[in-house]
């Protein structure tokens, strides 16, 4: 599904080389944990697949479905099933939940040529993956992340997903900041979202939220590169010995 | 009156207009007077400190004609927020009878429901039918001199409302007793290129009465016009309005507006200042608090683009204890467009216990275009809590950016970000139907369809 290649970015405004040559493949259906030390470039490497325009990608490429990323704006990668779930979530005041979420839901409909969704079948659609997520529905009608708690903010991003069905979610540390029970709660969104057709990557600095979201590869990155690739009892192993033994190795093998 | 010729009326081309009869005796004194203040005012440049951004040149450079009456049917439909509204219209600046609400000779009146009682007539006959109601109010809403301090707070002078006392003939007069159900909505159509129109609005909400008005300015877009309205609104004790005053001419049109507002003790005035049209618009609202326990709200959205011109002047003043006033005004520019605000608080020396907020917030959407904001606090009591805030931004990437990467196309985004900007204020207005269609028409105005 997704085939990253050689991907080298920097930051646009001061040309630092933040990702240096990274290369990472996801098939339909699997879970890529990505795991590193802070400043390695897990959260560049989200927002360069999202198409945030503070990065700017100098060599390498991004493929989904054979098709490059790179020249689509950040609205035509959510069309074609791009999804990040922010590490900081953005507060919209003013603008509802309900109304952005139908807002993209119906710029991807109508980008896919398909008829857009009425007011009627939206609300059931939503009302649905509410339940789906067990999640309280005063959500809805709220101003987008306004007022929101670090957990409720969270959880309003895997509710967008669950909402807007992308086939590729990358996760931008979407543990930080919440207590075990949030933590549960969204992941266990996450796990009634997985399916054969859609792919997961789940950036994190710490191995717990891996106990709830089991993965099916573990990659670390380092300075810009995966520098290792496992199972998930790679990421046990992380948790046991930190992150430096790898740097060691690393060292050892350059 | 004069017949010889003034200076600042021949500026504009309408000589003819000054000469037109006056009506009773002491209207006529009242336009006497008007005329020797305006002869003195002019028409300002902009080194006159109140006309610094807004250079008249535009209006000045044209011939204008004194307004004709305008048709009696239209072809497009004229505007209206709510369909259960009473609505009056004014074309060219007279009340038409046929298109406003009752089509009877008679007034409009006793549709409010609930004992309220509303009368709606043309103010070129309630000169002479309801003297005594008008003649203590016509011309005299406006702040009076007090000393402080040492100083003398004055009032400022109105050039063009004193030319529309000059020159009106007629307009609207409209009296608010008990509750009124229905939303009251007041048109002002202007239509006929080069000409110029002067209505004259008198509102008087009774004591202890409770109103939901909408003032609506349209122009039909065959050429320029120029209205030069003045709204009088006097709030008796206890009385409730809710006053939104919507601008929406064509970009053709200039539209030089006075509004003033009396407020009695117990009142509660809350006003809307909402400005999307026009080439050059200028309003100066003036509110003044003519005793205790008030509470106000003057707040205004702006959205210029093109080669707009807003400028908006406010003043209130707190002459009396315990009042309360609420300022949030919310501008949108784009283009090379050009928006002033001026927002003037006199609290005077007897105004303890005041609480007044202002805020002007300003979103630049080019490069190109400009906000010239300035807040102005004048306060002479000691015991008050005053204060006021001014933001001039951009929209920012990262809002615009979580839009985007959820599928919202980059224009539609901007716009939702502008509208959920100026929606603040628009959130306040309590009349549901009148919020919806302005909008509504906000969306219209940034082009994006989100029905």
């Amino acid at each position: 599904m997704l085939q990253i290649h050689d991907l080298h970015a920097q930051v646009a405004d001061d040309r630092r080389e933040i990702l240096k040559g990274l290369s990472l493949t996801v098939q339909a259906g699997e879970v890529h944990a990505v795991m590193g030390p802070n400043g390695s470039g897990k959260s560049t490497l989200a927002n360069v697949v999202a198409g945030r325009e503070t990065y700017e990608v100098t060599r390498g490429d991004i493929l989904l479905d054979g098709e490059s990323l790179l020249e689509s704006e950040p609205d035509e990668r959510a069309h074609r099933g791009v999804f990040m779930a922010f590490q900081y979530p953005v507060e919209i005041p003013g603008v509802s939940n309900t109304y952005f979420l139908r807002a993209a839901l119906n710029a991807r409909l109508k980008a896919e040529g398909k008829e857009e969704m009425d007011a009627m079948s939206f609300l059931k659609h939503i009302r649905a993956k509410v339940q789906l997520l067990g999640l309280s529905n005063d959500m809805l009608s709220r101003s987008v992340n306004e007022g929101f708690s670090g957990g409720e903010k969270k959880r309003n991003e895997i509710f967008q997903m669950a909402v807007l069905e992308p086939r590729l979610c990358v996760l931008d540390e979407t543990d930080s900041g919440l207590d075990i029970d949030a933590l549960q709660t969204v992941a266990n969104g996450v796990n009634a979202l997985r399916s054969p057709d859609r792919a997961f990557i789940v950036v994190t600095h710490y191995q717990r939220l891996l106990n709830f979201i089991v993965p099916d590869f573990v990659h670390v990155l380092m300075d810009g590169r995966i520098v290792k690739s496992g199972g998930k009892e790679l990421a046990l192993e992380l948790e046991d010995k930190g992150y430096g033994w790898i740097e060691a190795e690393v060292g050892a093998t350059a | 009156m004069s017949t010889a010729v003034e200076p600042s009326i021949s500026l504009l081309g309408l000589e003819a207009w000054a000469e037109r009869p006056a009506g009773p005796g002491w209207l006529r004194e009242l336009k006497a007077l008007a005329l020797e203040s305006h002869r003195a005012l002019g028409i300002p440049t902009t080194k006159h400190e109140e006309w610094k951004y807004t250079p008249l040149r535009g209006l000045t450079e044209r011939r204008w004609t004194p307004g004709e009456p305008g048709p009696a049917v239209f072809q497009q439909e004229l505007p209206r927020h709510e369909p259960n509204s009473v609505r009056v219209v004014l074309v060219n600046g007279r009340f038409d009878r046929n298109l406003s609400e009752s089509g009877t000779p008679s007034p409009v009146t006793g549709e409010g429901a609930g004992g309220g009682g509303l009368t709606a007539k043309s103010l070129r006959d309630a000169l002479t039918e309801d003297e005594a109601l008008v003649r203590p109010w016509l011309g005299q809403v406006r702040p009076r001199t007090t000393q402080a301090v040492g100083r003398e707070i004055k009032p400022d002078s109105h050039t063009f409302a004193e030319l529309n006392t000059v020159v009106f003939e007629d307009g609207l007069f409209l009296r608010l007793q008990g509750e009124i159900a229905p939303l009251v909505e007041i048109v002002h159509v202007s239509t006929g290129e080069g000409q110029a129109f002067a209505p004259r609005v008198l509102i008087l909400a009774e004591e202890g009465s409770r109103a939901r008005i909408v003032e609506t300015y349209v122009s039909d877009g065959t050429g320029p016009t120029f209205i030069l309205p003045v709204t009088e609104v006097i709030v008796k004790e206890g009385a409730h309005l809710e006053h939104v005053r919507v601008q929406d001419e064509s970009p053709e049109s200039f539209h030089i507006a006075n509004w003033q507002t009396h407020q009695a003790p117990r009142s509660e005035y809350h006003s809307y200042n909402v400005c999307y049209g026009a080439a050059l618009a200028r309003v100066d609202q003036g509110i003044w608090l003519d005793g205790e326990d008030t509470v106000t709200r003057l707040d205004g959205v702006v959205c210029a683009s093109g080669d707009q011109h807003i400028d908006n002047h406010t003043r209130l003043d707190h002459a009396f204890p315990n009042g309360n006033s609420f300022e949030i005004y919310k501008q949108v520019v784009d283009d090379r467009a050009t928006v002033v605000f001026n927002g003037k608080i006199f609290v005077h020396q007897d105004a303890q216990k005041t609480d007044a907020k202002q805020t002007n917030q300003a979103l630049l959407l080019s490069p190109t275009a400009t906000i010239d904001s300035k807040p102005q606090l004048e306060i002479f009591a000691d015991d008050v809590k005053c204060t006021h805030g001014a933001t001039v931004g951009q929209l920012e990437d990262l809002p615009l950016f979580y839009m985007r990467s959820r599928g919202v196309p980059k224009q539609q985004a901007e716009a939702v970000l502008v509208y959920a900007f100026a929606a603040e204020v628009l959130e306040l207005i309590t009349h549901e139907g009148v919020r919806q269609s302005l909008e509504k028409r906000l969306y219209e105005k940034l082009g994006v369809d989100l029905t």
